[in-house]
């Protein structure tokens, strides 16, 4: 023991000496969000859902590789984890030139990747042009980095003017274009044969890191290195000794010594392990809650923590403004804000969400402090009588005496109304929906699907009314895909998708507050005033909110149980680039 | 003998042909595809997915890309791509191959050596109180899901203040070298899977232990070596259970295939590292290729395990020749 203290004290003297004279640090201090300096040590046990597919996070999208590649990658910038703002990571610092279309990153000196090779501006070069605009990567963002200008498809360049200087060069601006910088950056000199500089097909890139790869191979220049695999069962983590981040009182992160990813599946497996003490935090759901707060507070060794969520996926419920049956229906504005008044937010933040969650945007997060626009005073309050008194005003009214509405044209107004049938919190939602749609007269048929098929079925048309959860992201132009009507994902009212993929969108189809939201989303992408930008977007939110193409139900909160010798906790979950406070954690 | 192996074996060629053209076409008439995972992701558009796709080769009639499966298999034993995973099946199968098989076979060891003894008292104590405790223990086994068991015993063992709420080791020990702090460890873990997935076969084994010795007890040659003057005891062991121990020998080679499929559930609740977990998800994920490897190899072991056992019984029951 007291050979290993002073291993570590010699460690920690040669690291001040050396190492963060080497690596040119940056200080970071959250004294707002609890932090406090610590010392380095411990072991934290974090619950996986599942194995990896894969190491190389460009191979798959999951949420495993995805996890892990926080901790183990770094980008060239990150999320400050109180405000949201981009700052400085493998990027020290940046230039964007007047027009906002040139971004030099002068990088970070010193930084070497977990065996030892320096980090320099070719690698930057490669993982950009090699592997994320790579058409072929899996989960590559080649479309990210091919503007269309005057009608024609332009690529984004990248250069490396010298070592620690990368050069980004855009056809046009584009505000958001920082912000995505949170790319992971990946090693040349492990990776060069996979790609078509080195020789192979552009479609060999996925099969680079496989996780029975030796795990020397997988370097990144993230806070923790790969240390040990065991399939289905463990990934265990040490402490990058090297790291970049040091805190207030010149302490180099990260501060656990080793962190294990526990392959725990499913909530309940997780809670058992949590409970016996197996795994220091696990992010829980609302409906979990009050079990796990009545055990702190009848004294377990744990508490449980509750905060504000940006990151997350609100639930909303849509109507299919194509439908066969009932289009004219669906698609009238009045139709759906008599529906509105038939949807119980706090109900559903009471009883399905034991009160973790509050009313949402239309549809930024409340806790963004950048877009969000208090859009409450325009959404409709529950109000079954005003509901009903509308459908009546608009002649939907039962005239069989069957219990059910008839729309004008006499057909019953029933319909199917379909949701995520693995999720209890969405089955209790669907329910109270149907319960309460069922009292104004409207029939809503449950139909349960799997929810590995529930957007494809948004996708395809194939539902009348349904119940989606999208995830909010800090700027809306991550979005654009979905609200923009016309784009890829704006799946309510797919008549206004273009004809051929890519091609123009059917603005005919369009009702003129789609047109508007399509024109704010067109100048939002490329107008660099910020004050401009938020105000565009916080008409986009109103016209939401007047117009409900989808009506917004909720906005569950961020709830983690944290282990009482875990300290520094911020939530995290996990699949955000950018935004990893991983490395402030310690073990008390 | 010879020619009857080689028939059977003939035989199973087909059959196994059928089960995978069953396996294939049960796997595409399920909704949804492989590449939905990628709709919802930002970064991926409509283009995107369909030349993944293509990568995978789902751009292709449906008959060739079985054609190109069974190909694989018979050309060069390839049992095809995880679409998941990026690398081969036979890699991704193969990692789990190891606990799977300890798992089974620890679970099946155990419960065998219960069943077996039980089943015999059972029918020496025909209708007795022993009897009749024995047998409701084994219905209530037989009818409360093996999962259920598991996770009232996670509950008991987390409301006792115990750690080991599934898997198969303390975190600390996974990955680390055998050791006998592992070794007690591993036991400290395995003892809810022995019991839950264990009880289910406890009382299908004991029960027909129990009908087949009081069939032969009833046998002429069991009066015979009564009458002959030979103790109880030799009786029952030299000649009653050894000929009523036979339909058991089928009974294990039937049990082969629930090694893949036999404890999906229960695995995944107990969170094991087998290979029942894989199967349900590249069910769910439409991972074809490990989904229909796994089906043909569950359907395989049936009839490997129908023919070792009647090869077995051939060899233990001097009554049964198949030439």
């Amino acid at each position: 023991m007291p050979r290993n203290r002073l291993t570590t004290l010699v460690t920690a003297l040669v690291l001040a000496a050396w190492g963060t004279a080497l690596a040119q640090p940056k200080v970071v201090d959250y004294p707002n969000l609890g932090m406090t300096p610590a010392t380095v040590g411990g072991t934290l046990t974090f619950p996986l859902a599942d194995s990896p597919p894969t190491f190389l996070y460009y191979a798959q999208i999951d949420n495993n590789t995805q996890t892990l590649t926080g901790v183990v990658f770094d980008s060239l910038v990150e999320f400050n984890l109180e405000t949201y703002a981009i700052e400085p990571a493998l990027a020290a610092s940046w230039d964007v030139s007047a027009d906002g279309t040139v971004y030099t990153f002068h990088l970070r000196q010193g930084v070497t990747w977990h065996d030892g090779t320096p980090f320099t501006a070719a690698d930057v070069v490669f993982t950009y042009t090699q592997i994320i605009t790579n058409p072929e990567a899996r989960a590559g963002d080649a479309a990210q980095f091919m503007f269309t200008v005057d009608g024609e498809q332009r690529p984004v360049t990248f250069e490396a003017p010298d070592d620690a200087t990368v050069v980004m060069t855009l056809p046009a601006p584009s505000a958001a274009f920082l912000l995505q910088q949170r790319f992971p950056i990946f090693p040349k000199h492990k990776l060069l044969p996979f790609t078509v500089e080195g020789g192979a097909q552009q479609a060999d890139i996925n099969n680079a890191w496989p996780t029975d790869t030796p795990l020397a191979e997988v370097v990144g220049t993230g806070p923790f290195m790969y240390d040990s695999y065991v399939a289905g069962q463990k990934v265990g983590l040490v402490r990058n000794p090297n790291y970049w981040k040091v805190d207030s009182a010149g302490t180099s992160l990260p501060y656990a010594e080793r962190l294990d990813y526990l392959v725990v599946r499913g909530n309940e497996a997780q809670a058992a392990q949590f409970l016996a003490g197996n795994l220091a935090v696990l992010n829980i759901s609302g409906a979990q809650f009050p079990d796990f707060k009545d055990r702190e507070v009848a004294g377990a060794d744990f508490r449980v923590v509750t905060s504000p969520a940006l990151f997350g996926s609100p639930p909303h419920v849509a109507f299919n403004f194509d439908d066969p049956a009932f289009s004219e229906v669906f698609g009238d504005v009045a139709f759906r804000r008599a529906m509105e008044r038939a949807v119980d937010r706090e109900r559903v933040i009471d009883d399905v969400y034991n009160g973790l969650a509050e009313i949402p945007g239309t549809p930024t997060a409340p806790a963004d402090g950048t877009f969000y626009e208090d859009t409450k005073p325009l959404m409709l309050p529950f109000d079954l009588a005003a509901a009903a008194a509308a459908l009546d005003e608009l002649g939907i009214k039962d005239t069989d005496g069957n219990g059910v509405r008839n729309v004008p044209s006499g057909r019953d107004l029933e319909f199917s109304l379909t949701y995520n049938a693995d999720s209890s919190t969405f089955t209790d939602i669907a329910t109270i929906l149907q319960n309460d749609f069922g009292k104004i007269g409207v029939k809503a048929n449950l139909v349960g699907v799997q929810g590995s098929a529930l957007l494809s079925t948004g996708l395809a048309g194939d539902y009348q009314a349904i119940i989606i959860a999208l995830g909010n992201q800090p700027d809306p132009e991550l979005r654009k895909p979905i609200w923009q009507p016309g784009g890829s994902l704006y799946y309510w009212h797919r008549s206004t998708q273009p004809a051929t993929p890519g091609g123009e969108p059917n603005f005919a189809a369009m009702a003129d507050w789609e047109k508007r939201i399509y024109d704010i989303f067109d100048q939002g992408t490329t107008l660099v005033d910020r004050t401009a930008r938020v105000a565009l977007y916080k008409e986009w939110q109103r016209l939401n909110a007047e117009n409900v193409p989808v009506i917004m139900i909720a906005k569950p909160a961020n709830i983690a149980a944290v282990h009482e010798n875990v300290g520094n906790f911020v939530y995290n979950l996990g699949v955000i680039p950018g935004y990893n406070p991983v490395p402030h954690y310690y073990v008390k | 003998m010879f020619s009857y192996l080689v028939r059977r074996v003939a035989i199973m060629l087909p059959t196994l042909v059928l089960v995978s053209v069953v396996c294939f076409v049960v796997i595409q008439a399920a909704p949804g595809s492989f590449t939905d995972r990628y709709l919802e992701d930002p970064r991926m558009g409509p283009e995107a997915v369909a030349r993944i796709n293509a990568q995978l080769g789902l751009d292709r009639p449906l008959y060739e890309q079985y054609l190109r499966w069974v190909g694989g298999i018979v050309t060069r034993l390839d049992f095809g791509y995880s679409f998941f995973a990026n690398r081969p099946v036979s890699t991704v199968i193969g990692e789990r191959l190891f606990w799977t098989i300890v798992v089974a076979g620890v679970t099946m060891f155990f419960s065998w050596l219960v069943a077996v003894p039980l089943g015999i008292v059972t029918a020496l104590r025909r209708n007795g109180f022993t009897d009749a405790v024995a047998s409701f223990i084994g219905y209530v086994g037989l009818a409360v899901p093996d999962f259920l068991i598991a996770l009232l015993l996670i509950a008991l063992v987390l409301q006792a203040g115990g750690t080991q709420v599934g898997g198969l080791f303390s975190p600390r020990y996974i990955g680390a070298p055998w050791s006998w702090a592992k070794l007690l460890d591993f036991l400290n873990h395995m003892w809810i899977p022995i019991l839950a997935i264990g009880t289910t076969g406890v009382a299908s084994v004991m029960r027909q232990m129990r009908a087949n010795l009081l069939d032969v007890l009833n046998a002429d040659y069991v009066r015979t070596a009564r009458s002959k003057g030979l103790t109880e005891r030799r009786v029952i062991n030299r000649h009653a259970v050894r000929t009523a121990i036979n339909p058991l020998v089928s009974m294990l080679g039937l049990s082969l295939p629930e090694l893949i499929n036999g404890t999906i559930i229960a695995s995944i609740v107990l969170n094991l590292p087998t290979i029942g977990p894989l199967l349900y998800d590249s069910l769910l994920a439409k991972d074809q290729y490990v989904a229909m490897s796994l089906l043909l190899l569950a359907s395989l072991l049936l009839m490997v395990g129908n023919l070792l056992a009647d090869v077995a019984l051939a060899w233990v029951d001097p009554r049964i020749r198949y030439d």
